[in-house]
């Protein structure tokens, strides 16, 4: 009883030092940045992005902004007055490198033996037949046509790449100015991933603010209806505050930013650092119900001495388990993992000496009627009779338990990968309304862009390209596919009269390109082929854009690029945010599998050298095993994909659920050790352990429903996931735990500790 | 007395402008020239032309003929010069054998891919512009005239695309030697520097030298001339699209 006395005797010491770090901990907290971009989740130095950066650093930021105008007819004088204006602007503004609109778009047609470039409007229509004429000629032009106005003319793009250097906010500012100065009747909508790491920006803000009051709250107003003492709910509740400030502090201190998924590192506290607390005070309940006479700080010693080391373990078991995290592949998992197994270690310290330090100096409080036996509770009626359960039918139990996993778990085969960023938001948000029109109506939000190297004006070689264009747009997902090649074919029908042998052709010597080049650059902007060959025609892109809302419709694409161009000696590379998407979502499952496999392996290790028997890490990691697989099968069933937040579901659950079953354990071995047999051990070890691990599990479920009210659905889906998954841990501690025991009467238990 | 003088200076401005511009304003020569033009990373893309231009009436024909890179060799180029109205263009391909008319109304644009703009190599509509001195300038060691002039309206400039340009007009010989532009929102866009002036005939000059760097993109453009003979034996004949194909 050594440390229990030093603990006593030395209890402000325990109070107030810990209280001194956590104040000096939130002084950095000033100064948190939160830093969406979907990029940063990736290593620099993957193919895609890779890929992303040589074509964006060739041809620049490949990223651009899409304003979105609709109204019954775009071609009315006030609206195309509107665009002229915003038009100007944007060219004007220093934020903006290039600006497509129906003013800057080019018509590139013959007229009276001349090749005429102009933009699509060059004078706003005063008559209806000049309007109708400019519908006409608008409906001809491939560069226009569904790509800048949409087929029914009742919206038009204004599509803005931002120059580099260029922060977010500059960009939204500057669009909210331009939009402001030149106001109209149109709605505007806003796409873009410029605007989709704003939004998420300022809902993860948002959700910091919301979520983690309300969780706390919830928190508190669960262990108060469990407890019904306050100082019983104070203490836990002041462990999960305490370790959240630790948590957090470490991002600035480190110079960390918080993104979308570190945003859980605070919520993780909530759920899992009151664990430790909780046993804490159902354990000093049950003593108090049991022995009234005694003080408390007899009390206080006797419960850190049993519960010293199973809160210990768990500890250690749960950061082993969140630790799982610092083998995966994306930045922000391992700062989680790292940030959060901080936290709740230091979580797991304040339990076992703050936390009796501060019992120590307290009242004793009345003892609980529900468990001095005068009037059970709900909790405590409930877990006698899954008591009775587990020992009457432990072979239904398995059987059920059985069938359970085979049935879920086959869901495993639906299991899908999704990492399309625009799916963190809810689909009524404003920027997926924006992106659905884009898919319906301008050829799609998706870009990829394939790189090719090589003399650019030979025509064998844009032959091949004019061949891909072709072969793409028969594919339903391409909206449009545009290369230099299709630039010379629109210049080939305007040179030549129809029915001439250069008519609609890419011409057939490497002569006849230049001179067709030539001949634009004496009437269009040098510039206007900047976005798809170089300056000496040695590199040329060509843009594919298409509509790909799942990893199967954008595979698709890439699979049929990849079939088209793999032989061709000129091409480079492939390139474009979705690709960088892609590797996200592979780097996603590839951690899912690591973390899974580190987390198991390490706490199966810790089982088997605390209990020094294999069984024990056998057993002890069969709920795991049993949830994750559940858990994977239940989303395949449900058609809940795998993506960047769920993926951090299985370390945390693994850290939660392992600690019910060596709760359960180390109460089991003790009662087993008094002498009690089989049944009457699991009967007790329920009414009394299995309490603390019902209201804790409770509490972490509530903590976790609070994420129902986040903005992005991945957030709720990782909620409903977790919950779940405490669920299944839950119900494996009470009811499968118990009834293979009994079944199988594992030596490890049976051993004094 | 205040807007006397003001009209009166206003008044000078524009004389000074067209008088820079008469002193370069030959009537017939012919001669071959360089246009490098460059971009940011050094890349440099280089055409050689040989040019023919004769005033017949109060229009100047011109006529250009690419004579490298080999793939553009032989393209030929038409320009009548108007005036007071656009100018008419015709280009011939020689890979195709064609004729094609060029019809650009916004001098703003760039000429043949370089930074110079169509404005930059024909002569301007004076009546487009409001001229004003802003004072006087020495450029290297010459004292010069400072002319702001700006087009008319904001259709104008942006026809032009450019706000307004000031030039260093030399006092004396009315040579301009540079010519700075000011983009749709008054910031500082291009700089011509004109060096290198030869006398081609009785008070009339011709800059050798023309180099236009885009402050804002950081590409350049080299106009040389490289050979120049004043006037030209060419007939009217010889500046007609049929005659381009020759």
């Amino acid at each position: 009883m050594k440390y229990e006395h030093f603990i006593i005797k030395y209890r402000w010491w325990f109070i107030i030092v810990p209280i001194i770090i956590t104040v000096l901990a939130a002084i950095p907290l000033a100064k948190t940045k939160v830093n969406p971009d979907l990029e940063k989740y990736l290593p620099e130095n993957t193919p895609a992005m890779l890929a992303k950066a040589k074509i964006d650093s060739l041809f620049g930021n490949s990223d651009p902004v899409i304003l979105i105008f609709e109204t019954t007819d775009v071609l009315n004088t006030e609206t195309l007055t509107r665009l002229k204006n915003l038009s100007r602007a944007f060219h004007k503004a220093n934020e903006f490198d290039g600006v497509i609109s129906l003013y800057d778009t080019k018509s590139i047609k013959g007229a009276y033996g001349a090749m005429v470039v102009d933009p699509v409007i060059k004078r706003i229509p005063k008559t209806e037949i000049q309007r109708e004429q400019l519908r006409k000629e608008i409906r001809q032009n491939e560069l226009a046509y569904k790509l800048v106005v949409s087929e029914d003319f009742s919206k038009t793009v204004i599509i803005l790449k931002v120059a580099s250097g260029i922060t977010d906010e500059q960009v939204v500012h500057t669009i909210k100015r331009t939009l402001h100065e030149f106001p109209g009747s149109e709605t505007v909508y806003k796409g873009g991933t410029v605007y989709l790491r704003v939004q998420v920006n300022s809902d993860i803000s948002r959700d910091m603010l919301i979520l983690m009051p309300l969780g706390m709250l919830i928190m508190i107003l669960f262990l108060l209806l469990s407890f019904r003492e306050w100082k019983s709910v104070a203490l836990p509740f002041l462990v999960v505050a305490m370790s959240i400030v630790i948590s957090l502090g470490f991002f600035p201190l480190m110079g960390w930013e918080l993104s979308i998924i570190t945003i859980l590192a605070p919520i993780m506290m909530i759920a899992i650092a009151n664990n430790y607390g909780v046993h804490f005070i159902a354990r000093y309940q049950e003593l108090n119900a049991a022995n009234p006479q005694w003080s408390m700080k007899e009390i206080t010693k006797n419960v850190l001495y049993h519960l010293k080391k199973p809160v210990i373990i768990t500890g250690l078991t749960t950061i082993a388990g969140i630790l799982g995290l610092v083998v995966h592949i994306l930045l922000p998992a391992k700062q989680l993992g790292i940030a959060a197994s901080l936290g709740i270690a230091f979580a797991l310290l304040l339990s076992i000496s703050f936390i009796p330090a501060m019992m120590a100096t307290m009242k004793k409080g009345k003892a609980l009627k529900s468990l001095t036996q005068e009037k059970a509770g709900i909790i405590e009626k409930g877990l006698s009779r899954l008591a009775k359960l587990s020992t009457n039918r432990p072979i239904v139990i398995l059987f059920v338990f059985g069938s359970f996993l085979l049935l879920a778990g086959a869901g495993i085969v639906h299991l899908q990968v999704d990492s399309n960023s625009e799916n963190f938001l809810p689909s009524k948000h404003p920027f997926r309304q924006a992106t659905s029109i884009v898919n319906e109506d301008f050829g799609g939000t998706k870009y990829l862009t394939v790189l090719f190297e090589g003399d650019m004006k030979d025509p064998k070689l844009l032959q091949r390209l004019d061949h891909y264009e072709t072969e793409l747009k028969k594919n339903p997902s391409v909206g449009s596919v545009m290369s230099i090649a299709s630039i010379l074919k629109i210049m080939s029908r305007a040179i030549n009269d129809k029915g001439d042998e250069f008519y609609d052709k890419i011409p057939d010597t490497r002569e006849a390109v230049a001179q067709y080049i030539e001949l634009y650059s004496m009437s269009g902007e040098p510039e206007d082929f900047d976005d798809l060959v170089n300056f000496d025609y040695t590199q040329a892109l060509l843009i594919v854009q298409f509509r790909a809302d799942s990893k199967n419709a954008l595979d698709n694409v890439i699979d049929e690029i990849d079939r088209l161009t793999v032989d061709d000696p000129n091409r480079s590379i492939i390139g474009g945010y979705c690709l960088v998407d892609k590797e996200l979502a592979e780097a996603v499952v590839h951690g899912q599998y690591n973390s899974l496999l580190f987390a198991i392996l390490i706490i199966a290790l810790l089982l088997v050298l605390i209990f020094r028997s294999f069984v024990s890490g056998l057993l002890g990691s069969l709920p795991l095993l049993f949830t994750v697989i559940t858990l994977f099968g239940t989303m395949g069933w449900l058609g809940i994909k795998l993506d960047i937040g769920t993926a951090m579901l299985s370390s945390i659950a693994i850290g939660i659920g392992v600690d019910y079953t060596i709760h359960f354990f180390w109460r089991y071995r003790y009662e087993l050790g008094s002498g009690k047999s089989h049944e009457e051990a699991i009967a007790t070890t329920l009414t009394t352990t299995g309490r603390g691990i019902t209201i804790n599990a409770f509490s972490v479920m509530l903590g976790f429903v609070i994420l129902f009210v986040s903005s992005f659905l991945t957030i709720k889906y990782f909620a409903f996931l977790i919950i779940f998954s405490v669920l299944l841990c839950l119900l494996c501690a009470l009811i499968l735990i118990p009834a293979l025991c009994l079944l199988i009467k594992p030596k490890f238990l049976e051993k004094k500790p | 007395m205040l807007f006397i003088s003001t009209a009166s200076w206003s008044q000078n401005a524009k004389e000074i402008s067209t008088k820079a511009l008469d002193v370069t304003d030959i009537d017939a020569m012919e001669m071959t020239s360089t246009l490098t033009i460059m971009d940011t990373k050094g890349h440099e893309r280089i055409r050689k032309t040989s040019t023919a231009s004769k005033k017949f009436g109060e229009t100047t024909k011109i006529i250009t003929k690419f004579t490298s890179p080999a793939d553009v060799k032989g393209t030929g180029l038409l320009v009548y010069d108007y005036e007071n109205k656009n100018d008419d263009m015709w280009i011939y391909l020689p890979a195709i054998r064609k004729v094609r008319r060029i019809i650009s109304s916004e001098k703003g644009k760039s000429f043949m891919g370089s930074e110079f703009s169509n404005a930059d190599m024909s002569k301007p509509n004076l009546d487009d512009y409001t001229y004003k001195i802003l004072g006087t300038e020495e450029f290297n060691g010459i004292l010069c005239w400072k002319i702001e002039s700006a087009p008319m309206n904001d259709d104008l400039a942006y026809d032009n695309g450019f706000s307004k340009k000031i030039a260093l007009i030399d006092k004396n010989s009315y040579f301009t030697y540079k010519v700075t532009y000011y983009d749709l929102n008054d910031e500082l866009y291009k700089e011509m520097i004109i060096s290198d002036y030869k006398e081609v005939c009785d008070g009339k000059y011709l800059a050798r030298n023309m180099e236009m760097d885009n402050l804002q993109n950081g590409r350049k453009s080299i106009l040389t001339i490289d050979k120049l003979q004043n006037g030209s034996n060419l007939s009217e004949n010889n500046f007609t699209p049929a005659a381009l194909e020759k």
